[in-house]
């Protein structure tokens, strides 16, 4: 089994009207036995930008708790908060100054930024970016979850919607990974508000 | 006999789809053929006729298949001789599984899906992996692209999941127009991220009044 698979992991961001959503899903496994059936896979960075971070848990954690630090520091000295793609490009560097031996997780990031206009994107474990108009995935999921969000996915969608499409295409997509599931965690973020749910599915 | 590479089988790529309806059946293969990242030819037709209510589609090694269908049309000529009666769909079944396990040591290196109406003339859609391992099912993908469409179809088909326990009655309550919509849109979305699936699709409805085929346009790319 590939270090990627030892924790299973499924993520995926969608893009939609002035807003987006990210979902994760909530186990934590050592291989097949699993561990943690509540396990957080999405951080916040600040108020309108969030990171999923997939693959190998302990280096999902180490890399959140580095990119805090980075972003408080860039907070003190700059008195603002860090746009979307402004962040995407730190952990980019973060993640290559690993190239000969990387952290082991895949992230993705979500955030609105000049404008409110939302923003998303992936990166492999080295930092190579991915920026997407519609949605991105990530995790032992990633093929399951390609499949269900290129079929139910449509642009402009209002959040509602967006909520249901997101929630829809994360359950099915882990139902199909016996690495992923036990739920889901769906953060919907609008310019105005952020609406944080918890998803009830299979619990195997 | 030493095994060097894996000389003996190819991968031709390509994904098949099936699902079954209260009186219809609905199966679908894209017709691409690959070969690594080459393209043999965008026309390529891995659905095959078995009998009257009786149609099969493989992905996998289309060699392989090329064979087997010839030694299915074979043994139900023979049957036919015999019984004086095509086979049926559930017989039929039986019969790819046996021909499969007849090669369990050198396999056939083709994924099955075999679908038609059974003696009720309800749609019914068997599954096989490539030694003969099969079961009734409401719907059923294979091949390269079978991970993308499997999640789609568990959650539009609105049938119970065979993940589902204890086991239900597989049918959709889906209609016909409906369900080939539904085939339409996850070749569409499959052939977007999987490059071996793409070109065209061919689909062929099985329902009281004989077998219906329809073409679909796919990316190229």
């Amino acid at each position: 089994m590939s270090i990627f698979e030892y924790n299973g992991s499924a993520l995926v961001a969608m893009v939609g009207k002035n807003c987006f959503a990210i979902a994760s899903d909530r186990r934590l496994g050592v291989n097949l036995q699993t561990v943690a059936t509540d396990f957080q896979r999405i951080f916040k960075i600040h108020d309108k930008l969030y990171i999923g971070l997939s693959g190998l848990a302990t280096d999902a954690q180490t890399m959140y708790q580095r990119l805090v630090f980075r972003h408080k520091l860039y907070q003190l000295r700059e008195e603002r908060d860090m746009k979307p793609q402004t962040f995407a490009s730190l952990v980019s560097a973060l993640l290559y100054e690993k190239r000969f031996g990387p952290y082991f997780c895949q992230p993705v990031i979500a955030g609105l930024g000049d404008d409110d206009v939302p923003f998303i994107c992936t990166m492999d474990c080295l930092g190579a970016k991915e920026l997407a108009k519609d949605f991105v995935v990530s995790g032992t999921a990633s093929e399951s979850l390609y499949g269900a969000c290129e079929s139910m996915y449509k642009p402009n969608m209002e959040s509602e919607e967006l909520f249901e499409t997101i929630s829809q295409a994360l359950l099915s997509s882990v139902d199909r990974d016996c690495l992923s599931g036990w739920g889901g965690h769906v953060l919907l973020v609008t310019p105005t508000e952020v609406q944080e749910r918890t998803l009830k599915g299979r619990m195997d | 006999m030493a095994i060097r590479g894996n000389w003996m089988y190819e991968n031709n790529g390509g994904t098949c789809v099936a699902i079954a309806g209260a009186d219809y059946c609905v199966i679908a293969a894209d017709t691409r053929l690959s070969v690594g990242y080459s393209i043999y030819t965008r026309d390529y037709s891995k659905i095959c006729k078995l009998a009257d209510k009786c149609v099969m589609a493989s992905s996998g090694f289309q060699g392989d298949l090329k064979a087997l269908q010839k030694n299915l049309a074979a043994k139900h000529l023979i049957y036919q001789h015999q019984h004086n009666k095509q086979m049926s769909c559930p017989a039929m079944a039986q019969l790819l599984s046996n021909t499969l396990y007849y090669k369990r040591f050198f396999p056939y290196y083709t994924f099955n899906i075999l679908g038609g109406l059974d003696s009720d003339g309800k749609g019914c859609v068997f599954t096989y992996d490539a030694v003969g391992s099969y079961e009734r099912v409401g719907y059923s993908a294979h091949g390269t692209g079978a991970g993308l469409i499997i999640p789609v179809l568990d959650n539009q088909l609105k049938s119970p999941s065979p993940l589902l326990l204890p086991a239900k009655d597989a049918v959709t309550p889906l209609s016909e127009m409906e369900a080939v919509d539904l085939v339409k849109d996850v070749f569409a979305s499959a052939t977007e991220r999987d490059i071996y699936t793409g070109d065209k699709v061919e689909i062929l409805v099985i329902n009281a009044s004989g077998i219906r085929q329809e073409l679909m346009e796919l990316r190229k790319d």
